[in-house]
């Protein structure tokens, strides 16, 4: 359930259930207040004929067909407006991973469940204080150890614990609204890279290890073999020797460091965007070199360089001259600087 | 093809599912239907109570629905009709106590919520009272409408828990009766705060009755107050409460009239009004029975 366009897909079917819930409050106004707000202050509207139990006394036994049928009505209504509620957060789940990063599939199956069970638990519950506390024994006695991979995981599954006591509580309507802007918030700063930091390798998280040791600036750049082995495949040890020949060619065979910063662009017109960017980068950097291109589905491109940027230049200056020759080309454009020392001399040659 | 033909469809069966909703309209016209009959029904158990005062019996019993299964304080209106609230939500509901009909509901502005313990009516205004002492002043409103309010707050809070709350039309002011006195050393006697209108905490006054007055033949050790209301023969205060289950009538000047047990097999008994025609209404939130309205004759 990947999409090429999350952010559509996502307003398109919130579109959607907002039309059927409005069309079914239209008809049943009551059942849908009931699940959907109960207790925010709503009143139901029209006079009611209260029974009298004087003339009916069985009536204080409420028990019957009748109230099975209501509150087997009501559940299936909370289910499925739980499952409802948590079905975009799992495409979500699916669509926003980082670059090359895999979804688990059994967090998606957990994500769509876990919601469902919370919500029958806290029906079951709630207004019983009997109940929570004999539910707290119960969960007590059957233990939950599972690690997940990524720690963003977890705020999916609070995620869809707060969907099934929204659900539970028949507020779905704050289920809803956290739902949704969890969703979008997630989006975005998926799409955006919110917090990204450039300079660090984008390789799978086992590698930063030994990676981080190499390019330590302290010059104290033993890694440990036994680090390698237990972290590398021999698949992977093969990918990082070509990176490090890429990385040397880049380089070169010069004691000192070639490169400085790392300017980053996003866009969705990768070759106009290089064309706008690249006479910046010859006038204002003592040297660049144009280091990957990466083509992204459902957010923009990303296009770096590495370069040298001159001291009459500050960073600000070079990315206000970007944005100014790029503009309405890029979407973003920012520049990390490293923390390599500058030398004494430089060079004088471009890339 | 598909879509027109779904389109046939769901416009064929819309006016039937319309049918089958629950209009106002169609619970305005099944709550005329039962009117006159109730009305018949409760003269006529009014008439067998009367004909047998040495026992007090209940002549009616309204059930509460679901968004009342919390209900509170009974206040009545200048319409013979009683104005009653949820406990946790700022939810008015108007019930007419003979026929046993929900004619209304109505909510304060956002869905106010909080402690709500007591309600009363002063001439155009209605008081909702919280727990810790603070008022929300507002006008009845219409069915299912959101009225806007006005708080006072009456820094009751640290010395006592509110549950009643009654306006003494002969002395325009607001009265209201401790529940529990605070403190580890709380003496035991019933506390009276009243508040003169306009509200204003410097013309506040109290009244204090010792528990030693009230108990009487009874074993009350305390007597904490659930309700107030004021008895529109005698012009005395008449208090129940939940915890000791009994009733208790004041003069405004503090003699005790009566204390005893309540009628009836109450469980946790929230709110009092006694209406001019000589009825007795008590609510009781749910307890192990379902929220009530129950209907006895007064006998000052």
């Amino acid at each position: 359930m990947k999409s090429d366009r999350p952010v559509r897909r996502l307003v398109a079917y919130y579109v959607i259930v907002a039309i059927i819930v409005a069309i079914l409050a239209y008809f049943f106004p009551t059942e849908i207040a009931r699940i959907a707000a109960k207790g925010l202050g709503d009143v139901p509207e029209g006079p009611s004929v209260l029974t009298d139990a004087l003339s009916s006394p069985d009536t204080s036994v409420t028990f019957g067909l009748g109230s099975i049928l209501g509150v087997a009505v009501n559940t299936v209504l909370i289910l499925i407006g739980a499952l409802v509620l948590i079905l975009p957060v799992t495409w979500v789940y699916m669509s926003a991973r980082p670059s090359g990063g895999q979804h688990n599939q059994n967090v998606v199956q957990t994500l769509v469940i876990l919601p469902m069970v919370v919500a029958g638990i806290v029906f079951m519950v709630q207004n019983s204080l009997a109940l929570a506390f004999s539910l707290a024994g119960v969960v007590g006695a059957v233990r939950f150890r599972t690690t997940l991979r990524d720690s963003r995981d977890l705020v999916y599954i609070f995620l869809s614990i707060v969907v099934g006591f929204a659900a539970g509580v028949q507020s779905l309507a704050v289920g809803a609204v956290v739902s949704i802007v969890f969703n979008f918030v997630l989006i975005i700063t998926w799409r955006y890279d919110y917090g990204r930091n450039m300079l660090m390798p984008t390789a799978a998280a086992q590698w930063s290890r030994p990676l981080n040791a190499l390019a330590s600036p302290t010059a104290e750049h033993q890694v440990p073999d036994r680090d390698l082995m237990l972290s590398l495949t021999p698949e992977k040890v093969n990918a990082l020797a070509d990176r490090f020949d890429r990385v040397r060619n880049t380089i070169g065979k010069k004691k000192k460091a070639r490169y400085n910063s790392v300017l980053h662009i996003t866009t969705d017109k990768v070759p106009e965007a290089q064309q706008q960017v690249e006479p910046v980068l010859d006038r204002m950097t003592k040297r660049w070199d144009l280091d990957e291109i990466v083509t992204n589905v459902g957010k923009p491109s990303e296009i770096f360089y590495l370069t040298r940027i001159r001291k009459s230049f500050p960073r600000d200056v070079l990315l206000t001259a970007v944005h100014e020759n790029a503009n309405g080309v890029i979407v973003s454009a920012d520049v990390e600087t490293g923390e390599v020392p500058e030398g004494k001399g430089s060079d004088k040659d471009k890339g | 093809m598909n879509r027109t033909r779904s389109f046939v469809l769901l416009a064929g069966l819309s006016p039937w599912v319309a049918g089958c909703r629950d209009t106002p309209q169609a619970k305005a016209r099944e709550a005329q239907a039962v009117e006159a009959t109730r009305k018949q029904e409760l003269a006529r158990r009014l008439a067998a109570a009367d004909a047998n005062p040495e026992k007090p019996a209940a002549v009616a019993e309204w059930l509460m629905p679901p968004e009342l299964r919390e209900i509170s304080g009974l206040t009545l209106t200048s319409r013979g009709t009683v104005l009653t609230h949820d406990d946790n939500v700022a939810r008015i509901y108007e019930v007419d106590p003979k026929t046993g009909i929900l004619l209304k509901g109505f909510s304060l502005e956002g869905g106010v919520r909080g402690d709500f313990e007591a309600i009363t009516t002063a001439g155009p205004d209605v008081y909702l009272l919280e727990s810790k002492g603070k008022f929300y002043k507002f006008k009845e409103g219409a069915d299912a409408a959101q009225v806007p309010y006005a708080t006072f707050e009456t820094k009751l809070g640290n010395v006592c828990e509110f549950e009643s709350l009654v306006y003494e039309a002969d002395s325009t002011r607001l009265v209201m009766a401790c529940k529990k006195i605070r403190g580890k050393n709380a003496p035991h006697e019933v506390l009276i705060y009243r508040f003169p209108m306009p509200l204003d905490r410097a013309t506040m006054s109290t009244l204090t009755v010792p528990i030693e007055d009230i108990s009487g033949s009874t074993k009350w050790k305390d007597f904490h107050v659930s309700d107030i209301t004021i008895d529109p023969f005698t012009k005395n205060y008449v208090m129940i409460s939940s915890r000791e289950k009994g009733i208790l009538v004041l003069t405004p000047d503090g003699d005790v009239v009566r204390s005893g047990p309540l009628p009836g097999d109450h469980r946790q008994p929230e709110g009092i009004a006694i209406t001019k025609d000589s009825l007795l209404l008590i609510s009781d939130e749910v307890n192990g029975r379902p929220a009530a309205i129950t209907v006895y004759r007064w006998r000052p």
